[in-house]
């Protein structure tokens, strides 16, 4: 090893340390909770705060819960709008509106997300609301609209802004898969006289995986969204079937309780067990969505 | 005949999906300014230059949160580019050594990395040790966020160099250090501040990580070791309170925000369009 290898390494450390860091700190900070609780920590829907600890008892069930039905909304509808954006733009779109597609995903992909809150709470969520409650009145018996009085702050709301949110990174991802298809194979599929739907759908067979890699890290992004989220979902401990109930999610909980949480004895510890399944979801997502694309890109 | 049906359904679908994307951002920078425009005007400098009125009071301004916002960015970059920087070189230099694998998809990692847990982090190693919330923790907590960033476009730049102009400055007898310092990020200095200009857009409007590491400072500015406001977190705090003056200064804030961050990523962005 030479000399500049060696001044060099501590930089690059620095990342693997700060997250092993990381993981350390939330273990030892959420280790009273599982102590106290063991797993029901994540297995009951229950938060009572006390000023007397033996009365304290958290649960979080229901911020995992909304955290993957907002998370599912959102790549619901951005999965086939990333797909059918990334076919346009490569395939149909002439140059210059190529260009300002790819530049308005960029800005999207880059602006600061509490751009997309204030436009959540103040624009999203009233129109929303005027849908929900004719809705719910129009067919109150279907499960996923059967809350009662929406008020516009809900699963749907939060999971149409995260899908707003994550579909250029998705995206992207599969625009540059779709683009690094081999010439040959587009005009293999033209010399069959096929038509563009055909053509297409033959093509996005060869990019599967960058599909797949595309949802993973378009999930991730929407499991560990925070502030945009907590602004709109309404903010309560609900397991509820319908897409009209307001809920919660880890990271919206976590903003929203931690400010008071050291007023009590097991609450601190309650949210950073609550972010331990955060970190393991999110690095569980993102490490698929990773390996998926690198053992695609290899093969 | 089927075939053409299901053809001219797809190309509606193609065409859907790309104004579908474009609807939102088009009707959130048209909110955003439609919204926040009228309050600059209104107030003119005052609303640069002034702090926090008390509810349903006229005037004020968001001096603090600007403040806040440019101490934060600076500082996080003065702590997170260098580092970043030599950790891209390192990557670069050494492609295949088993650090600069694990590295890379390392940095995809913390690229995706839950925010607020940054932030949650960093109150524990930082603020509780402090006994203060500080514009100091929360760049440090910007820092960590900006590194990916920063990592990874150095290290795709300094790899477009080509090889050839290394060997050259090699054959001269130049060392290594001297090679990649005078040649190889002379020659990538481009892709490194385009590197460096993103992450810092990046970090200006986070959130999440700074709820819990800047705390807020309101009606005056301080050190670096005392609490302080940013652009994002004063628009997040007062959508919520229910005050509609409070609301007006949220979308003036945000349209701040939405012109900072436009300031620096277009001109970014439309430089490696070009190149």
């Amino acid at each position: 090893m030479d000399r500049f290898k060696i001044l060099l390494l501590p930089s690059v450390s620095l990342a693997f340390g700060i997250l092993l860091l990381m993981l350390i700190t939330f273990f030892l900070n959420s280790w009273p909770i599982f102590e106290r609780e063991g797993l029901a920590i994540y297995t009951s829907n229950i938060w009572r705060a006390s000023e007397i600890p033996e009365e304290e008892f958290y649960g979080i069930l229901a911020a995992i819960y909304g955290t993957v039905y907002t998370s599912l909304i959102a790549i619901l509808i951005a999965t086939p709008i990333s797909i059918g954006l990334a076919v346009f733009v490569v395939d149909i779109a002439p140059r210059k509106i190529r260009e300002l597609i790819v530049i308005s995903t960029d800005i999207m992909a880059g602006l600061p997300t509490i751009l997309y809150g204030i436009w959540g709470i103040f624009v999203l969520a009233p129109i929303l609301s005027n849908f929900m409650v004719f809705l719910h009145d129009s067919f109150p018996f279907i499960p996923l609209f059967s809350y009662r009085n929406p008020t516009g702050y809900s699963f749907l709301t939060a999971g149409i802004l995260l899908a707003i949110m994550v579909t250029p990174f998705a995206t992207a991802l599969i625009r540059e898969a779709y683009a690094a298809i081999p010439p040959i194979y587009r005009e293999g599929a033209h010399s069959l006289a096929l038509t563009r739907y055909e053509a297409t759908k033959l093509l996005l067979g060869y990019i599967k995986p960058a599909i797949l890699a595309g949802i993973l890290l378009a999930f991730g992004r929407a499991v560990g969204e925070t502030v945009a989220v907590s602004l709109v979902i309404g903010n309560s401990f609900n397991i509820h079937p319908s897409l009209f109930a307001p809920g919660y999610t880890i990271s919206s909980l976590i903003a929203n309780q931690f400010g008071n949480a050291f007023a009590y004895s097991y609450m601190p510890h309650a949210l950073f067990a609550a972010g331990l399944a955060l970190f393991f979801i999110g690095l569980a997502v993102n490490l698929a969505g990773v390996l998926v694309l690198r053992r695609w890109r290899y093969a | 005949m089927l075939r053409e049906i299901k053809n001219g359904v797809f190309l509606f679908y193609l065409l859907a999906s790309s104004v579908l994307i474009l609807l939102p951002l088009a009707h959130i920078l048209f909110s955003v300014s439609a919204n926040g425009l009228p309050v600059l005007m209104s107030r003119g400098m005052e609303f640069l230059t002034s702090t926090l009125p008390g509810p349903n009071k006229p005037g004020g301004g968001i001096f603090p949160a600007i403040f806040g916002t440019f101490t934060m960015v600076f500082l996080s970059s003065l702590i997170g580019i260098p580092l970043a920087i030599l950790a891209g070189v390192f990557i670069a230099e050494y492609p295949k050594s088993i650090i600069s694998n694990l590295a890379r998809p390392l940095m995809l990692i913390m690229l995706e990395f839950p925010t607020i847990l940054v932030g949650l982090f960093v109150m524990v190693v930082v603020v509780i040790p402090m006994g203060t919330f500080s514009a100091i923790a929360g760049a440090i907590a910007l820092a960590i966020i900006m590194l990916p960033y920063v990592t990874t476009y150095t290290e795709q730049a300094m790899r477009t160099v080509p090889e050839s102009y290394k060997e050259g400055a090699y054959a001269l007898g130049l060392k290594k250090a001297r090679v990649v310092f005078a040649i190889t990020m002379r020659l990538a200095r481009k892709g490194i501040l385009t590197g460096m200009l993103i992450g810092m857009a990046k970090v200006a409007g986070e959130t999440a990580p700074l709820i819990f590491t800047a705390g807020i400072a309101w009606r005056s500015i301080g050190g670096i070791n005392e609490p302080t406001g940013a652009i994002p977190l004063w628009i997040y705090y007062l959508v919520q309170q229910p005050y509609a003056n409070y609301h007006e200064m949220a979308w003036g804030a945000a349209f701040i925000l939405m012109l900072i961050f436009l300031a620096v990523f277009l001109p970014v962005r439309l430089m490696m369009v070009r190149s």
